[in-house]
């Protein structure tokens, strides 16, 4: 009601806007100004650094794990979150929700729960900043669900996945990636699964495609590296290339022989027609080697070589040793791994900072992913005030990560607790265009070496990966995807059942709902408002001008402490509509 | 690959329902640092637009376009058939090939003929009909090159085009000659030269799938459009805001120039489409196509817009245009024989509609599409699929295309690495090494679009390298499959 008056009073609107701007250019009577006066600047600077510092490292920051890194120090809290143990991993969580039964539903013939376990996951599991690692480790080592959609218990399967990149996530490089080559979701995506040896009689070869991607996107890329990222030059100034096709087809040869560990037994399914199923516990057992089906002949890529009959193992060794020790692995990874965390478009400087940590923790040790990450998130590229002023720091937040800050900023919660927070990409109308663990394909959801055809980055060649999801039509799809559940929370088709039925039921709703509480509190109070929500999603990046431009039109909205759930609600709403869709949020710094 | 463990047919139809996958997202791209030149206009009055059919992930070309004459078929049948358990491996039934046998007007040298797959019948009856023709062993070259100057350790003399067998690289290569990291393709710098000819210029280059380099170019801008037409920021005309007044503050936001490049480059793209927004709904709501287009097929979906969008280019005020579309999943290192048909009954589907809406709209001998991928694929086997190569097999549609015809050389079938003339045209398990270069298709594409000759080393950097005026009159700057 206080809208129509408002709507339907000609004027009025110019008067309220004259009223506003007039407050926040004298912060007069009574009405506090933009700027939050309710602690003192250094005070505010400092909540401000430990936010943004937070947002770097984990998903979020709420005002207690503001409080926390202010009192504890970046490091000291870094440390202790690092020495969490891993919480409840995403195979045990599909498991506790059911979904290894093997009954009528069939889940064993299903992939896309994998979407719930790994929305839960980025959005509520307790250990945030192992998480967000594991979600930018997703990004490099990638499996998209998509492609594993063919193996029996899929789900089950990116869910082991999912917890050997939560598991390493701050151990070592060289165990992750043997974990990594092993895993059966990996496994099934780029072919080691089944792959087998050469057959001279009828010139069958071994699957190329593991061999070709563990060296181009898991370790080494396509071209020398100088410690700080930037290519070597050969003599003619030409970049030079890492390998060539030869090493590819011999390390092939290395990866032959696998096949599933299915020693945990199979059972009947329900229902006709009856199926024998392997029992889930293979999708998180290593695949093993199948001696008679692996290639004995001699390999040699890298400048290594696995003599003709050296068994399977010992030629695993050999090869990921190889890759491990190549001196580019440590600019490759440390600059695609900043590019998720901190900026787009780091310094080389800043590259070689970290490379460094890798090839050597300080201790001897190459490889040890909690220095690395360590490195990456107090570098003072990261933390510094310069990234805060100038006009190219920073990089555009992933849209799942926007939905996740949202979900954990405002303890979003299951209210059936069955999380099944689908692929949000299912119309082009209204997606978020991007959901955790569903790359498309090997190559990500974006190129590390992406710039943006006519640009200022295009003239600048500053890479800027998270571009690559921008278009005219994805830029208006994000906003309404947002408005499908800002308000209310997110619509979930039977919410209190594991599985989801075609058609519709009257239980259908909104499940997955935030606690505005303290928002809420804020109804009518525009400048506290948007000032608590530029601290926690933020970070204080919002400009003075934003936030007066954010208060003054929220000015327009009548709503106020008396008025109706669904008003404050719809109020509150609108001032998250225009902080999560302003550039000033929406690319970090 | 392993097989599962119940009924895969089953299993397809409980995954598609139980949820979609990710919708309009493009694969990668990248970087050319080429100089900035001016680009002169011309002038039409006429309409023609080009379509990019990319294909992505590597087209398998020996299961696309197959070898057919007995000689080379039991060649290929030899080769494939190396598949396990005594199946027939990856090889096609030659019976299943008659119904998609292509009939050229001029039968190709030494007995050679091919068939598509017996997917695309719609295709071929395309092909015989003159309606289509194909583009044999095409793919990325510097120079023009012999298995032994592949072979050759003189990379000045004979060099390749980078990082050769890449995914997101060969994509990238294929529509700007530079890998990852280009900024700027030959279908952009078509716009560019066209741009003048539109009365909106934002209209000449048109993604249907995401950021595509192709369509970059020095002026042309890339207009992203979704198969649901263009999209509509629904707030903006909702009750979500209810107050005008907040309305409009928060349209001026979503606008606003920004001095930070990455804030402004999103504010920039948001405004963008904002604007052509309104123009492309009402151009859309002119056009009711009476074609009917394939259900549950991406390509397809894709494409009905492309038609909707030229059935609109009065509207839009459109002379010249160029469109991008795709498919994935081609990358068929296992699968091959499950999953390879379907992909390539969704093109054949695709296409012979959106020929048939060319023709309802009157503009059939106005609209070529043509194929691309990253690359070809072994002609070897690996027991259920195929590995990375380079050239490959390409088809043209359209009424203007010069069809029921082969354009450029049939290569031999073999995978033996001797010094055997029949060994000279792959560089190892049937890696085909291309006998026409992109630069020369691109070309001929080009100047059937009106570009100019003098322009053409704009688009295509590596074109000096061909033709008469490069003494190499065996790889001409014009393949001649258009009218």
């Amino acid at each position: 009601m206080d809208e129509a008056e408002v709507a339907s009073a000609p004027g009025t609107g110019v008067a309220v806007l004259g009223a506003a701007a007039l407050l926040q250019a004298c912060g007069g009577s009574g009405t506090p100004s933009p700027v939050a006066p309710s602690l003192p600047d250094a005070n505010l600077t400092a909540s401000y650094q430990a936010a943004r510092f937070l947002q770097h490292a984990q998903f979020s920051s709420s005002e207690a794990e503001i409080a926390a890194v202010r009192s504890q120090g970046d490091s000291a809290w870094l440390d202790g979150q690092m020495a969490l143990n891993s919480s409840l991993g995403a195979w045990d969580w599909l498991k506790q929700r059911g979904y290894d039964v093997i009954d009528e539903n069939r889940f064993y013939e299903m992939e896309f729960q994998s979407n719930y376990m790994a929305w839960y996951q980025i959005m509520a599991s307790p250990d945030g900043v192992r998480r967000r690692i594991a979600l930018a480790l997703s990004e490099f080592f990638v499996v998209g669900g998509a492609g594993v959609g063919t193996l029996t218990w899929g789900q089950f399967a990116m869910g082991a996945y999912w917890d050997v990149l939560c598991k390493n996530a701050f151990g070592n490089f060289r165990v992750l990636l043997e974990e990594i080559t092993l895993n059966i979701a990996m496994g099934e995506f780029l072919n080691t699964l089944g792959n087998q040896k050469e057959d001279a009689t009828t010139g069958r070869l071994p699957d190329e495609n593991y061999a070709r991607e563990v060296m181009q996107l898991f370790t080494i890329g396509l071209l020398q590296l100088n410690v700080d990222g930037t290519p070597k030059l050969g003599a003619n100034g030409q970049a030079l290339e890492t390998f060539t096709q030869s090493d590819v087809s011999n390390l092939a040869r290395v990866f032959t022989g696998y096949e599933s560990d299915n020693s945990e037994g199979y059972s009947q399914s329900a229902i006709a027609p009856t199926y024998t199923i392997r029992n889930v516990g293979y999708t998180r057992r290593p695949m093993v080697l199948n001696a008679k089906r692996h290639s004995s002949l001699r390999a040699e890529f890298l400048g290594a070589v696995v003599e003709a009959g050296t068994d399977g193992k010992t030629a695993l060794k050999i090869a990921l040793d190889t890759l491990f020790q190549h001196p580019n692995v440590g600019p490759f990874f440390a600059r695609q791994m900043i590019q998720r965390l901190v900026c787009s478009d780091p310094s080389p400087n800043y590259v070689a900072r970290v490379a460094t940590v890798f090839n050597n923790n300080g201790k001897g040790e190459r490889g040890d992913l909690a220095a690395v990450f360590k490195a990456i998130l107090l570098d003072t590229e990261a933390t510094s005030a310069a990234g805060l002023t100038s006009t190219t720091f920073g990089k555009l937040r992933e849209p799942m990560v926007r939905t996740a800050q949202w979900g954990r900023t405002f303890n979003a919660t299951s209210l059936k607790g069955t999380w099944k927070i689908g692929n949000p990409n299912y119309s082009a109308v209204d997606a978020l265009g991007q959901s955790p663990l569903q790359a498309p394909s090997v190559f990500n959801f974006f190129r590390p070496g992406y710039i943006p055809p006519s640009t200022a980055m295009a003239l600048s060649k500053a890479t800027a990966p998270e571009f690559q999801l921008v278009n005219e039509s994805t830029t208006a799809s994000y906003i309404n995807y947002l408005q499908n559940f800002l308000i209310n929370g997110m619509w979930v088709r039977a919410p209190e059942l594991i599985i989801s039925p075609d058609a519709a039921t009257v239980t259908d709703g909104p499940d997955i709902v935030p606690d505005y509480t303290a928002e809420l509190a804020l109804v009518g109070k525009p400048v506290e408002l948007i000032n608590r929500l530029n601290l926690l999603l933020c970070a204080g990046q919002l400009s003075s001008e934003t936030v007066t431009m954010m208060v003054t039109a929220l000015s327009y909205d009548q709503a106020n402490a008396s008025s109706s759930d669904s008003t404050k609600r719809s109020y509150v709403a609108k001032a998250l509509m225009f902080v999560m869709c302003c550039s000033e949020y929406l690319v970090q710094k | 690959m392993e097989h599962s463990d119940t009924d895969p047919t089953r299993r397809e139809f409980l995954r598609r329902t139980g949820q979609a996958t990710l919708t309009g997202l493009a694969a990668p791209w990248l970087l050319n640092l080429s100089a900035m030149g001016e680009a002169a206009a011309f002038a039409s009055t006429d309409y023609k637009a080009l379509v990019c059919v990319f294909l992505f992930g590597g087209n398998d070309y020996a299961n696309t376009v197959v070898a057919y004459d007995d000689a080379s078929y039991a060649k290929y049948a030899t080769i494939r058939a190396a598949g396990s358990g005594g199946t027939n491996g990856v090889a096609l039934d030659k019976d299943a090939l008659a119904a998609t046998l292509l009939k050229p007007t001029t039968a190709l040298p030494q007995g050679r003929q091919f068939a598509l797959n017996p997917a695309m019948k719609g295709l071929a009856n395309l092909f015989n009909t003159g309606k289509a023709a194909v583009q044999l062993n095409v793919g990325p070259l510097i120079v023009p090159l012999t298995r032994d100057q592949y072979n050759s350790s003189n990379r000045l003399k004979y060099p390749l085009p980078p990082k050769l067998f890449s995914h997101n690289d060969q994509q990238s290569v294929w529509q700007s000659s530079s890998p990852e990291g280009s900024t700027i393709g030959w279908g952009g710098k078509m716009g560019d030269v066209a741009l003048s000819n539109n009365s909106d210029s934002l209209f000449t280059c048109i993604s249907l799938s995401g950021n595509s380099v192709l369509l970059a170019g020095d002026s042309a801008l890339q207009y992203q459009c979704s198969t649901s037409g263009a999209i509509a920021v629904r707030n903006l005309s909702n009750n979500f805001f209810y107050q005008t007044e907040i309305k409009n503050a928060f349209a001026a936001m979503l606008q606003q120039p920004r001095k930070h490049v990455l804030e402004n480059e999103y504010n920039t793209v948001m405004k963008r489409g904002i604007t052509a927004q309104a123009k492309v709904a009402q151009g859309l709501s002119t056009v009711q196509l009476q074609t009917a287009f394939p259900a549950a097929n991406a390509l397809g979906n894709q494409l009905k817009m492309v038609a909707q969008l030229i059935g609109a280019r009065n509207s839009l005020g459109a002379k010249r245009q160029v469109f991008m579309v795709s498919l994935g999943g081609f990358d068929l290192h296992d699968y091959l024989n499950t999953k390879h048909a379907p992909l390539l009954q969704q093109i054949d589907d695709a296409l012979s509609a959106f020929y048939q809406a060319t023709v309802e709209l009157g503009v059939a001998d106005k609209v070529t599409a043509f194929t691309a991928s990253d690359f070809g694929r072994t002609l070897a086997s690996n027991g259920d699929g195929s590995d990375h190569g380079w050239g490959s097999h390409h088809l043209m549609v359209g009424g203007a295309v010069k069809g029921a015809a082969f354009y450029g050389t049939a290569p031999p079938v073999s995978i033996t690495d001797t010094m055997a003339p029949d060994d000279q045209w792959h560089v190892g398990q049937g890696r085909l090494l291309p006998s026409t270069s992109v630069d020369q298709y691109a070309a001929t594409l080009a100047k059937w679009f009106g570009v100019a000759d003098s322009e053409m080393g704009s688009l295509l950097p590596n074109l000096k390298n061909f033709g008469v005026a490069a003494g190499r009159p065996d790889y001409p700057t014009n393949l001649g499959f258009m009218a």
